[in-house]
């Protein structure tokens, strides 16, 4: 009994951990630019994510060791510095994007200006991660962000796609000039789902956790249906911007904007419901990330680290929290609006994959940590390949989209 | 070949996490000390850490650099013997407060951290 509660509660969490600001804002950009023209890129990203997510189950789980410790052991401190800095910088532009996102998540629930919340949004973050316990942290978000299910309803609600909709799924309505923006917002779905920092939280997680050679079905079952739920609610995202934005000629270019299908289905319901899976997923990932990098930080130098102990346990862990979080104040400062930053930072993050994920693939093959249990020939070929894609998409469309001026 | 069992190389020994005895993750090897013996063998004796030794590692000009602006403070030196087992994990044999390396761990838990509330410091 005990065990399919873990397992539900597993699958729970992969769902709630899967949508985050990045990719709430490129589903929805992505349904009101395009129609269904992006559907297979999120599908794409999906696979890339289940079998990344248990691939780093089973390495911890099997290895005992976190991805970070691997990285400098097995590959050295010079080699350590390349995912460590490309971490860094990525990751605390997502950041900031994740606390702007439940900034607006606020100011929709109560008019304030989202710039006044942000600082409110920030202290939220830190309260969680100074004080709550990893299992909070991992599952009180992803229970609230189940919100996103109201997605689907509206889908419903609002009498599903209309005809004229479905052949954009595999002909995408791209206006002229329209292309770098298609590009751009492949490449951001493409990073914002493949989010490295999972990695390193991940099999964190699986060390506060305990996990061991037993928890592989659990790890297994968890990964494949937890992602594969949680991108139905991207999938609906694009579905329901698609039906409701593209045809009033919207962009979908802001947080705010997104909402409004479900205002269309639901009334001040609909804003109130979108506001909560907006703050909650946000509020997730938020904390997945700066805990991400933390770990990723504190595992690489040999120091303490833990969510479970009292912050003056683990202190340089949390004095790295702390500061992580001052950098994303500041970059916040600048004011750009979260959907945009957070499409830019998922166009950054796919355009390092192949840095912060070569390593992994390596340990991934490496019998002294796996055994018998290495990948297949099939899961590295596909990961490369989704790598790849997602490599030379961000490569074109970045420099294309700083020079239309961005948006 | 009496001593197989004790063979590694620097490889298992560089990189690896330093923990105390009273279970304490303090740090990583950043660079080993080695020491030219009368009959040709090197021999390491100590375990060397910090952002100089670290920065060794990358390139000798930037050591220099930061020998020139550090002046040896962050930077620590185990002696081998202090070393009790060998392994990914390098078990040392005292306790953290016993040790320079990892003090900042201290330094930050009782000169900063203890003024936030809910720190658990005492």
């Amino acid at each position: 009994m005990k065990k399919w509660f873990s397992i539900t509660l597993g699958i729970v969490t992969a769902t709630g951990g899967f949508l985050d600001a990045g990719s709430i804002s490129t589903a929805g950009e992505a349904g009101a630019k395009f129609g269904l023209g992006l559907v297979w890129a999120v599908v794409l990203a999906t696979i890339a994510v289940m079998l990344l997510v248990e691939m780093i189950g089973r390495f911890s789980a099997l290895s005992g060791k976190t991805y970070a410790a691997a990285i400098r052991e097995d590959f050295g401190f010079p080699f350590f510095l390349l995912p460590l800095s490309s971490e860094v910088i990525a990751e605390s532009l997502l950041l900031t994007a994740e606390i702007g996102g439940m900034a607006i998540a606020l100011s929709l629930l109560t008019g304030i200006s989202w710039h006044v919340l942000f600082p409110v949004a920030g202290l939220l973050v830190f309260v969680m991660a100074w004080r709550a316990p990893f299992d909070w942290i991992e599952n009180a978000p992803a229970l609230l962000g189940l919100t996103i299910l109201a997605f689907v309803v509206a889908i419903f609600a609002l009498g599903g796609p209309s005809r004229g909709l479905l052949p954009t799924l595999w002909q995408p309505d791209i206006k002229s000039g329209g292309l770098p923006t298609y590009l751009y917002l492949v490449a951001a779905i493409l990073g914002s789902t493949i989010s490295p920092y999972l990695l390193y939280f991940y099999s964190s997680g699986a060390r506060e956790e305990n996990w061991s050679g037993k928890s592989l079905l659990l790890n297994r079952v968890t990964a494949y249906v937890g992602m594969g739920f949680g991108s139905v609610g991207s999938l609906a995202l694009i579905v329901l911007t698609a039906m409701v934005l593209h045809p009033l000629h919207m962009d979908g270019n802001s947080l705010q904007a997104i909402g409004q299908p479900l205002g269309h289905a639901f009334g001040r319901v609909g804003i109130v419901l979108f506001a909560i899976a907006l703050f909650s997923t946000c509020l997730g990932a938020a904390l997945e990330v700066v805990l991400g990098v933390s770990y990723l930080i504190s595992q690489g130098f040999g120091w303490e680290w833990g969510e479970n102990k009292k912050p003056v346990q683990a202190a340089r862990f949390n004095l790295v929290i702390i500061l992580f979080l001052c950098v994303a104040m500041v970059i916040g400062l600048l004011g750009i609006d979260p959907l945009q930053l957070a499409l830019f930072a998922s166009t950054v993050i796919a355009l390092l994959l192949p840095f912060s994920l070569f390593p992994f693939l390596v340990l991934m093959n490496d019998k002294q940590y796996l055994g018998e249990r290495v990948n297949t020939r099939i899961a590295n070929g596909a990961i490369l390949a989704i790598l790849l894609i997602a490599f030379v998409v961000a490569l074109v469309a970045l420099p294309l989209q700083i020079l239309s001026g961005g948006g | 070949m009496a001593h197989r069992d004790a063979l590694c190389s620097i490889r298992d020994i560089i990189d690896s996490q330093l923990e105390t005895t009273d279970g304490m993750a303090i740090g990583r090897v950043a660079d080993i000390e080695l020491e030219m013996q009368e009959n040709g063998m090197l021999l390491v004796t100590a375990l060397l850490t910090g952002p100089q030794a670290l920065a060794g590692r990358i390139s000798p000009r930037l050591q220099k650099f930061l020998r020139f602006l550090l002046r040896d403070r962050f930077e620590g030196r185990i002696p081998l013997s202090e070393v009790e087992t060998i392994g990914p994990t390098l078990r040392l044999r005292k306790r953290a407060s016993d040790y320079t390396v990892g003090q900042s761990e201290r330094w930050i838990a009782s000169s900063i951290l203890r003024w936030i509330p809910g720190s658990g410091y005492q």
